[in-house]
């Protein structure tokens, strides 16, 4: 869809008065040429000529916006992580994933060191899950997603809805067709959350939002998702009164001064309200802004780490777009200065360097809550007691985990392929021992030395599950898991049968050195 | 009267899109301001803008169209979006009644954070629709005379009014200048207070007129 651009130069005068502005060509743009031929398409089928539409890597039909175009190749390539790199990377973060409790208790900086680095697409959907806790919601509310699915919603939400589907993403593969299972999946999950939240019902920046999470899970799964950002990551954001996302614009502006002085002048001399650049790109998420691969990595590190990052992509574009004297100069006037910090120079916004500009820049997540709590003071000074006042949001997924009540009960196993119990394991020499007596074993070679284990144990999580199923977890010493799962923690034989590709084997325990993680 | 910078104009209208969500004030925006129009263009969040200069008479105008959410839920936060406006389109679907019998909210809203001379026109978009009709031609007529509002039903899709609706207000808003600098023994902009945050020329430099009436 063609984004707002710069104007048009200046027509020539006509004789007489009447208006002469007029282009002559009433030819309609490539874009909407290609929305046009596209939304004529009724299935998701490729019979009309959508097989011959080349799509990215993520799904986007190429040429159109939402697609990179690949400006330039060699850039291109440096973002390619090589296989090797990949595939090791995956294997940690499977490892990960079955061991999710005990890598947030106790090794939760790697876990955010790995996120800055990129989630591996193959498990970004999962990761996505446990990071937001998500997963845990669902585990919690058995068959609630199917309720409010087959639960008829409050028609006035439903109107709004149904208008907004074909208008995310419409240039992405997944939501192109009306009607198609793209646009259906999203108006599920847009209607259970009226549902679920009737007080709040829908804003319309919840969309993209949801659109993204569909991209990379079921419905169901990316209710729960939405429903922690919602509610956990960016509390308020989409309620009446959209006190929240006023408030976040104060303190950006606020943090900008520290961070680059140029731009808070330029700002603030030109009287831009942070509202005009910042709430779509805060309250979609940078969505709607970046690159795609750029998006991803920027939604791997929000998981992780809360809004601290949102404010940090924020302050970086910001920095860029308007930080030096020369860059500042060619924005004269506001509308000059907002098409600026609206068509950003894909430099700034390449996956490389935003991620890095990311990482170092040292705003805190102590800073962020010392500027609300000022803002929030002086908006009570100004404008009186905030009309919907919504919980404090939490920090990443630490603090979202950390805030879940105890007991919760232990991710459950359902692992998707399962091999015989006595099907033969090719790196033990000894058959399958009993579960406890491969643990006491275990507990006994984790205490004996704290170095890496190169011999895997039978039943360490060997499983490979499919995207979206629960991990089994990790039986290392029994004691160490939750304690407060009632169930046993012997999983059944044949959940752990072992699984011959060495490749998935993962050789690292808590207590390994992993000094080559650094690097991957 | 100022000096254009590179582009050669001698006024700035701030005139904004207002009206329901989903009833084309984006394909208005694009089809007045790019000749371009999109079936699935994406929800508005945030605020958008876009500018075209046209001559009306020897002078040149540069339109400066700002879009934003129709939704509710927006108007907590738009008072920045309507400050110096001296234009406004308030837009329903002439297919959807619910967006025309909304429209003194709108009307509401306008005058509580416009001005209020403020150059209004109604808009009954989506006339190439028209055998989805709910809303009569005459009805919104006469709604719009009662309220000394300008009336016109466009069709963003195939263009059909697009350019009069524009041209008829930004018309409307320079005979009004017009008029008040006749009135008026200074020759330089027009301001109204606090109405020209933002707008000011900045210090050493030439400028056009930004107009708030």
């Amino acid at each position: 869809m063609a984004k707002s651009s710069g104007e048009n130069g200046p027509r020539a005068p006509a004789a007489g008065g009447s208006l002469s502005g007029t282009r002559e060509s009433l030819a309609q743009g490539p874009d909407a040429a290609a929305a046009d031929e596209l939304s004529s398409l009724g299935s998701d089928s490729e019979a009309n000529g959508f097989a011959e539409r080349r799509i990215d890597k993520f799904g986007f039909i190429v040429g159109s916006q939402g697609a990179e175009g690949a400006p330039c190749p060699l850039l291109h390539r440096l973002e390619e992580v090589p296989l090797e790199v990949l595939r090791q990377r995956e294997s940690k973060w499977l490892d990960m994933l079955n061991n999710w409790d005990k890598w947030m208790a106790k090794k939760h900086k790697k876990i955010r060191l790995r996120c800055q680095k990129g989630i591996p697409p193959s498990l970004r959907g999962r990761a996505w899950q446990y990071l937001s806790g998500g997963k845990v919601k669902l585990q919690q509310n058995p068959g609630k997603f199917d309720e409010l699915d087959m639960s008829p919603g409050d028609p006035k939400w439903l109107d709004v809805i149904e208008r907004d589907l074909h208008r995310q993403f419409p240039f992405h593969e997944m939501f192109v067709s009306r009607g198609g299972h793209g646009q259906q999946d999203l108006f599920r999950v847009l209607k259970a959350y009226t549902l679920y939240r009737p007080e709040e019902g829908y804003c319309q920046a919840q969309a993209p939002i949801a659109a993204v999470l569909l991209m990379h899970m079921p419905a169901e799964q990316a209710f729960w998702c939405l429903v922690q950002i919602c509610e956990k990551y960016l509390p308020g954001y989409y309620s009446e009164k959209l006190e929240a996302i006023q408030l976040d614009g104060e303190i950006l502006f606020s943090l900008l001064q520290k961070v680059s002085p140029v731009a808070h002048k330029h700002l603030s001399r030109q009287k831009i309200d942070p509202l005009l650049y910042m709430t779509e790109w805060f309250m979609c998420a940078f969505a709607r802004t970046l690159p795609w691969s750029s998006v991803l990595r920027v939604w791997d590190m929000f998981f992780c780490e809360g809004v601290k990052i949102i404010f940090r992509v924020g302050l970086v574009l910001l920095k860029h777009a308007l930080g030096s004297p020369e860059k500042v100069k060619a924005c004269q006037g506001q509308y000059e200065t907002i098409e600026r910090l609206r068509s950003l120079s894909p430099k700034i916004m390449q996956e490389a360097f935003l991620v890095q500009e990311v990482v170092e820049l040292p705003v805190t997540e102590r800073q962020i809550e010392r500027e609300h709590l000022i803002q929030l003071r002086r908006w009570q000074e100004t404008r009186g007691e905030l009309q919907c006042r919504s919980p404090p949001r939490l920090h990443g997924a630490k603090a979202i985990l950390d805030a879940e009540p105890a007991p919760r009960p232990a991710l459950q196993p359902s692992p998707s392929i399962r091999l015989p119990p006595d099907a033969p394991f090719p790196s033990s020499k000894a058959k399958p021992k009993p579960p406890k007596q491969v643990q006491k074993e275990q507990r006994k070679r984790t205490k004996a030395s704290g170095q890496l284990d190169k011999t895997p144990a039978p039943n360490q999580a060997m499983v490979v599950a499919a995207a979206g199923d629960t991990c089994p977890p990790q039986a290392m010493s029994p004691k160490d898991l939750a304690p407060q799962d009632p169930a046993p923690q012997d999983p059944a034989p044949q959940d752990l049968a072992p699984q011959d590709s060495a490749h998935h084997h993962s050789q690292e325990s808590l207590t390994s050195q992993e000094s080559e993680d650094t690097y991957l | 009267m100022g000096n254009g910078t590179e582009e050669d104009y001698n006024f700035v209208f701030k005139v904004v899109l207002i009206g329901e969500s989903g009833v084309g004030k984006t394909n208005l925006l694009s089809r007045f301001t790019r000749n371009e129009f999109n079936h699935d263009s994406r929800t508005t969040i945030g605020v958008e803008f876009s500018t075209r200069t046209v001559m009306l008479g020897t002078a040149a105008v540069k339109a400066q169209i700002w879009d934003t959410a129709g939704l509710e839920r927006y108007r907590a936060i738009t008072s920045a979006y309507y400050r110096g406006a001296v234009g406004a389109l308030l837009v329903f679907d002439l297919t959807k009644h619910q967006t025309y019998a909304v429209v003194e909210r709108w009307l509401k809203e306008l005058y509580d954070h416009a001005e209020a001379t403020i150059v209004v026109m109604l808009v009954g978009n989506k006339s190439d629709l028209s055998q989805a009709r709910e809303v009569p031609t005459d009805e919104a007529r006469m709604f719009a005379e009662n309220n000394g509002l300008l009336f016109l039903e466009t069709s963003a899709l195939d263009s059909t009014n697009v350019e009069l609706a524009f041209e008829t207000v930004l018309k409307e808003i320079f005979a009004k200048v017009s008029k008040q600098r006749q009135n008026s023994t200074r020759t330089n902009a027009i301001t109204l207070g606090s109405a020209q945050a933002g707008q000011e020329p900045g210090p050493g430099e030439k400028r056009a007129c930004c107009i708030s009436l």
